[in-house]
């Protein structure tokens, strides 16, 4: 197994303030790592630090195969992003472009594909979420389910070698939960690398190779989903399970 | 009453050219008053330094002062520094300048809008700054700033009309150079009340068109 992603003492503070107190996080390819932990814990802030919508502050983020960024390298954590994909709670789809012309923009504008590749790349991708029918409607014309599918679409878009959600599913419906859970769970056969902040213990349970507890900027646990769900070590983790489930 | 209609039909063709003149005129100056917008609502949203500093204290200036005051300024105030100007683009620099300056705070307070989500999106998908301004932000802030650009720009149209102060022969120069020989007033501004009145529905109608097309990727 190749390794994907390695981090290594990665601290984020925003002021005084700090988010992120020293992590590692070691990612191999087509794993799926679920990040659980309380509101507040730092996790948001961590997902988005691996692809440096947040500039960490300390530390370094690697990208196997790819580029390596120390805190505070610029030009080397923009080049990292290129190889990482990321999906939002909120969808993100830009308002005034087609479905299609949202999935084609990157690829085309950073010289990727050209525009028939990425017409074909589009539409495949679609046709593999069900929503090949909306290529040509809005993303005012969609659920929410139907536009966070649009979104990892997007993201796959850029084919890259890591795919990061920031609770996915938090701002949708309940019923539509499940449409996005379930391209994620195929994704996740299909082994894609994915690192997963979500509120969804079920997901986790059953799709995770790992689950990563979260809580005060530090890593408290992490272990096969079987273990920590059922057996955790650290009573932190059990008493937020106890919370949640 | 006494208003002669004759009078008015055997005016048309200086009325039809001074109408001709404020239409180019001011067409010009929409089209500069705009770039200026984009780019000083750029500069100011993106808080370049020292260009935006510069470009509010444009915006302040001419908001301040006066347009006839302005307008002297450019026609009368520039060639003592070497910079003559024809009438025609003396007054489509001081009616794009002029609303320039309105157009830079609409694109502004339509990028302000513009949620912190899509600049996220676009930085995720590694787009580059400018993919992001052209393509994403300044798109979704014109639909915002639509309005407010046509007011600006209809009061552009209408304050066209303080071009005859330099002599440029657009549409209310043509109506007081007649009413100096002829002394038919009511007839000429009546006139050319209806002719700015179209001109301004035309314009209204044509951004009406443009708002709807914007509009449509928004209609669920």
């Amino acid at each position: 197994m190749s390794r994907v992603l390695q981090v290594r003492g990665l601290r984020k503070h925003f002021g005084e303030h700090e988010v992120i107190k020293g992590v590692d996080l070691d990612v191999e390819a087509g794993e799926v790592v679920v990040i659980i932990g309380p509101s507040g814990s730092g996790k948001s802030t961590f997902i988005r630090c691996l692809n440096s919508l947040e500039a960490p502050s300390a530390g370094d983020v690697q990208v196997h195969g790819g580029s390596a960024a120390h805190a505070g390298d610029r030009k080397a954590l923009a080049k990292l992003r290129e190889e990482v994909g990321m999906v939002f709670q909120d969808y993100t789809l830009f308002p005034h472009m087609s479905v299609l012309a949202n999935i084609m923009l990157a690829p085309v504008k950073l010289g990727r594909m050209n525009k028939a590749q990425a017409r074909d790349t589009a539409l495949a991708l679609l046709e593999r979420v069900g929503l090949r029918h909306k290529a040509e409607g809005y993303p005012a014309q969609l659920s929410g389910g139907q536009q966070q599918r649009v979104a990892i679409v997007r993201a796959l878009a850029m084919k890259p070698k890591l795919l990061l959600f920031d609770e996915p599913t938090s701002a949708l419906d309940p019923e539509t939960v499940n449409e996005v859970l379930n391209v994620m769970k195929a994704l996740a056969s299909e082994g894609m690398t994915m690192v997963v902040v979500t509120h969804e213990m079920g997901f986790a349970r059953d799709v995770a190779d790992r689950v990563v507890f979260f809580d005060g900027g530090r890593i408290v646990e992490t272990g096969p989903p079987a273990q920590i769900f059922s057996q955790p070590a650290e009573a932190r983790t059990r008493q937020f399970l106890a919370s949640v489930l | 009453m006494d208003f002669d209609v004759n009078y008015l039909l055997a005016q048309w063709p200086a009325l039809f050219a001074g109408l001709l003149m404020t239409l180019r005129v001011s067409l010009l100056a929409i089209g500069f008053s705009l770039l200026i917008g984009v780019l000083g609502g750029g500069v100011r949203a993106l808080r370049v330094p020292l260009l935006g500093p510069a470009v509010a204290l444009y915006v302040e200036v001419i908001r301040n002062t006066p347009i006839l005051v302005q307008l002297f300024f450019i026609f009368y105030g520039l060639p003592a520094i070497g910079l003559e100007l024809s009438l025609f683009w003396s007054g489509v620099l001081c009616l794009s300048l002029w609303a320039g300056a309105y157009q830079v705070e609409n694109v502004r307070g339509g990028l302000a809008t513009v949620e912190w989500g899509m600049h996220e999106a676009a930085f995720a998908l590694s787009l580059r700054p400018w993919h992001y301004f052209c393509l994403i932000a300044l798109p979704i802030a014109f639909r915002t700033s639509l309005p407010a650009m046509l007011n600006t720009a209809i009061s552009l149209l209408k304050n066209s009309s303080y071009l005859q102060a330099i002599g440029l022969a657009e549409l209310t120069f043509v109506a007081v150079d007649r009413i100096a020989t002829d002394f038919r007033a009511l007839e000429m501004f009546s006139a050319i009340c209806v002719l700015y009145l179209a001109l301004v529905a035309l314009l209204a109608l044509a951004a009406g068109r443009l708002a709807a097309h914007l509009q449509r990727p928004f209609r669920p």
